[in-house]
């Protein structure tokens, strides 16, 4: 591929060479590939959106920009020399920066230390306030960001977050800028506003990596456009050689991992019942009816919406409106006591942080729950792992020696430890969220697999996904969310993949 | 159904009993509580050479009654800190306990009506505790240091700067032996081997297994994490009242400062050489006995040595570092360890 660049409005006019070029980078995860030779040119003065669906790639090829992780082949060249082993502090030194998706502030902190947090300008050893004051608010200003500099990080709202961190990056003289996703979650006025931003460092010479899920944004910020699918490039072009058509097919057009089985169709029972459920911005007046085995999935870009949901419905967090019916009780929320007796089963997406305890044993985690339903009083463990044995076959789980900690197990495993600790325990209702994050192809089967048997026993199922792929194998329908709001419902029948993904991410609301 | 993953690694999957962990290592610092045992063996081993007193049974007997004291607020610290708790103020519990009692025989109660209340006081001390730690979002490490100096300073007031003997009550505990044993080593044994028990077959200590490992996983998972805390801290505060009564059989009288802040540091020194995380998840009852123990003669050591007492400290605390050391080393070696 012979890097020309048509599309690069620039003032150092198109023949400027690449500031960074990337060239047949791989890197795996603990066997699972992630990237499988990518190559990626970019160019100052212009936006370069990286595109595809959730475990594309598109994360883990910024974050070998980044430093942040090692690329295991392939080269990496800045300004036409090449670079083995980034390092964050490396790369920072090269000028390439990185605003990952969750926003990296010391929220105790003033905006005006935040931007100039590491090179806080000093008389001797003591501070010169006034001049960091002056320093920020200028940063600021050349950017034409207007946030008052001595308001508190915490108080921002996380566009003004994201500009802050922008500005940050900007000031340390950052050529190249990696944006994760910095638009997820923002109203329709916020997203404009980081888009000017955007615009703005674009004309000023700086390269910039945009990734995003919407394509209309995509569309309209971006002069160049790289999909990545599967950990390989598909399509590379200028934006205005593509069209919305084209962009989703280059995205999806992936082989099914798993097919579709016949399930039992399901009840005319209601299993459960959301009515206005609304907590913030991220969850509004959600409602939705699943009957007793089947499947409905909530669709939307990961994050907030959907561990929003799995906390109001775990009981961990009280919604601020909105009641919730489970096989026709209502089952007060913002205990977890209540949800777990009213039969609502939630797995988290988080299972690090929400879902598993890492340093106990496989066998242990898996009993977790039921031997607390069971109101057990004795722990043994050989017994205990006699009752783990036919759950591990059941969900197999596989581990090198007898009964290792949790945290040892691969990411696979973990999640089908997760599974089998809750999907064991009578459950009248499931909200999965994410239940396929971060494992590999062949442990995405078997959880499908074990989803579907999940509602072939009759159980309701509320399937919170980013993946339009997974809501098509699994989902009997679904409700297509977009910041915090549902923007579309349909049949799964009744819909082409296509369709979906267009849906889902064709622009946010307003 | 069965399910089958390509990526299954091929050997011994899954199957059988679960093997205990790591008994083919070869190093002793790769067996559980290697170093800890290797220390203590080379300790006694040098203070048997140097001081021909150290092996006698009237010494021995003398280091058992000492640390037995040490190791009951050690076995209830342990079971705390597993479940991701912490409490600085057993040793002024106990401070507090000793001086009531003392005071309660001294006035003419009966034994075992002193024995009841002090316990029942030190319990109620400790779900006070357990009360700050759970409703409030103080951290335990703040709520029970502010508990122990408040406690340390109404122990003082109790005895009124006098010190209180209470004649021949109580001395048959803090004497006498079974078998050559002393009763306070059989008691501390007890526990101990009670508390062992605890974590490792009932519900009740995997609960602070899980609490310590993760909260939140522990309260989605349906386990009752505030009962639990008041439980535990309840649980914590009793034994520092039983440890405050065999102090007190011991030395047949109440002075001021004993027992007290400086006690429950040892024991807490005690329980972090043993291996015990501070911040959860990691605990071992052995290693707290073995700590305990490795503490205890390694004062006597000091004192048979005819070493400067003020050095004490200096060893205790140099022990207390190369021990917390080892132990981060260790967990850093093993697999699934953080």
């Amino acid at each position: 591929m012979t890097p020309t660049n048509p599309a690069a409005p620039t003032a150092t006019g198109a023949a400027a060479p690449a500031v960074l070029r990337v060239r047949g980078v791989t890197k795996s995860f603990g066997g699972a590939a992630a990237l499988k030779g990518v190559d990626l040119d970019l160019f100052p003065g212009e936006v370069h959106a990286l595109m595809g669906m959730n475990g594309a790639g598109k994360s883990t090829l910024v974050q070998v920009l980044a430093g942040v992780h090692q690329a295991d082949g392939g080269t990496v060249e800045v300004d036409g020399r090449p670079q083995s082993a980034l390092s964050v502090r490396k790369a920072r030194r090269l000028g390439i920066s990185f605003v990952p998706q969750r926003r990296e502030l010391a929220m105790g902190l003033t905006v005006a230390e935040n931007v100039l947090l590491g090179d806080l300008p000093t008389r001797g050893r003591t501070v010169r306030w006034k001049a960091v004051r002056a320093e920020a608010a200028a940063a600021l200003a050349g950017l034409g960001i207007d946030i008052a500099v001595d308001r508190t990080a915490g108080t921002l709202t996380v566009a003004e977050q994201t500009m802050v961190e922008v500005a940050r990056e900007v000031r340390r003289g950052g050529r190249v800028l990696i944006l994760d996703e910095p638009t997820a979650c923002l109203s329709a006025k916020d997203a404009h506003r980081i888009r000017a931003l955007v615009r703005r460092l674009r004309d000023e010479g700086v390269a910039i990596v945009y990734i995003s899920h919407y394509i209309d944004e995509v569309m309209a910020v971006a002069d160049r456009v790289t999909v990545l699918r599967d950990g390989t490039l598909v399509r590379s072009a200028p934006a205005a050689e593509m069209d919305a058509a084209a962009l989703v097919r280059s995205m999806v057009g992936r082989d099914v991992v798993s097919t579709r089985p016949g399930r039992p169709a399901p009840k005319d029972e209601s299993g459960l019942t959301i009515r206005g459920l609304t907590h913030g911005r991220a969850v509004q007046d959600f409602t939705v009816q699943v009957r007793k085995g089947e499947i409905v999935a909530v669709l939307g870009p990961a994050g907030d919406a959907q561990s929003r949901l799995f906390d109001l419905l775990s009981g961990r967090r009280r919604p601020d409106a909105g009641e919730v019916h489970v096989d026709g009780r209502r089952v007060p929320l913002g205990r977890v006591r209540a949800s777990l007796a009213g039969g609502l089963r939630c797995v988290t997406g988080d299972r690090r942080a929400l879902g598993l305890v890492a340093g106990l044993s496989l066998d242990e985690n898996l009993m977790m729950a039921s031997d607390r339903f069971a109101r057990r009083r004795l722990h043994r463990r050989g017994e205990l792992a006699r009752r783990a044995a036919p759950l591990r076959d059941d969900y197999g789980v596989v581990a090198l020696t007898g009964n290792p900690p949790v945290g040892s197990l691969s990411g696979g495993n973990q999640q089908k430890v997760l599974l089998g600790k809750w999907l064991e325990t009578d459950p009248v209702v499931c909200f999965l969220e994410d239940p396929t994050n971060g494992v590999d192809v062949a442990a995405m089967a078997d959880i499908h697999t074990l989803v579907d048997d999940l509602a072939s026993r009759g159980v309701a199922v509320l399937l919170a996904s980013s993946s339009a792929e997974e809501v098509m194998r699994l989902a009997d329908r679904v409700v297509v969310v977009s910041a915090g709001r549902t923007v579309a419902e349909h049949d799964i029948d009744a819909i082409t993949r296509d369709e979906l993904v267009a849906t889902a991410l064709g622009g946010q609301p307003q | 159904m069965s399910l089958k993953t390509s990526a299954a690694p091929d050997t011994a999957a899954g199957a059988g009993p679960a093997k205990p962990s790591g008994p083919t290592s070869r190093t002793p610092l790769h067996l559980p509580h290697g170093g800890l045992i290797l220390v203590l063996v080379l300790v006694a081993v040098f203070t048997a050479v140097q001081a021909d007193s150290f092996t006698t049974s009237q010494n021995l007997l003398n280091v058992l009654r000492q640390i037995s004291v040490n190791a009951v607020i050690a076995a209830g610290l342990t079971l705390l800190m597993t479940a991701g708790g912490m409490d600085f103020s057993m040793g002024s519990n106990a401070a507090v306990t000793l001086s009531v009692a003392a005071q309660l025989l001294h006035s003419g109660w009966s034994t075992p009506a002193v024995v009841v209340v002090s316990l029942a006081l030190a319990t109620a001390i400790g779900l006070v505790n357990g009360l700050v730690v759970t409703f409030t979002r103080v951290a335990p490490f703040v709520a029970t240091l502010a508990s122990a100096m408040l406690l340390d300073g109404v122990a003082l007031l109790v005895l009124d700067g006098m010190s209180v003997t209470i004649g021949d009550k109580m001395t048959g505990l803090g004497n006498d032996k079974l078998a050559g044993v002393p009763y306070l080593t059989l008691v501390a044994v007890l526990v101990l081997a009670l508390t062992g028990v605890t974590m490792r077959f009932t519900t009740f200590g995997r609960d602070a297994f899980a609490m310590g490992g993760n909260e939140h996983v522990a309260r989605l998972s349906g386990i009752n994490v505030s009962g639990r805390k008041l439980a535990l801290y309840a649980l914590a505060g009793a034994l520092a009242g039983l440890a405050g009564l065999m102090l007190l059989s011991r030395l047949g009288a109440a002075a001021p400062n004993t027992a007290g802040l400086m006690t429950q540091l040892t024991a807490v020194a005690a329980v972090v050489i043993g291996g015990t995380s501070l911040a959860g998840d990691h605990g071992s009852i052995v290693g707290t006995a073995l700590g305990v123990v490795l503490l205890g003669v390694v004062a006597n050591a000091l004192n048979l040595l005819q070493v400067d007492s003020n050095y004490q400290f200096v060893v205790t605390g140099g022990v207390l570092l190369v021990a917390a050391i080892i132990n981060e080393f260790q967990r850093k070696s093993t697999p699934g360890g953080h």
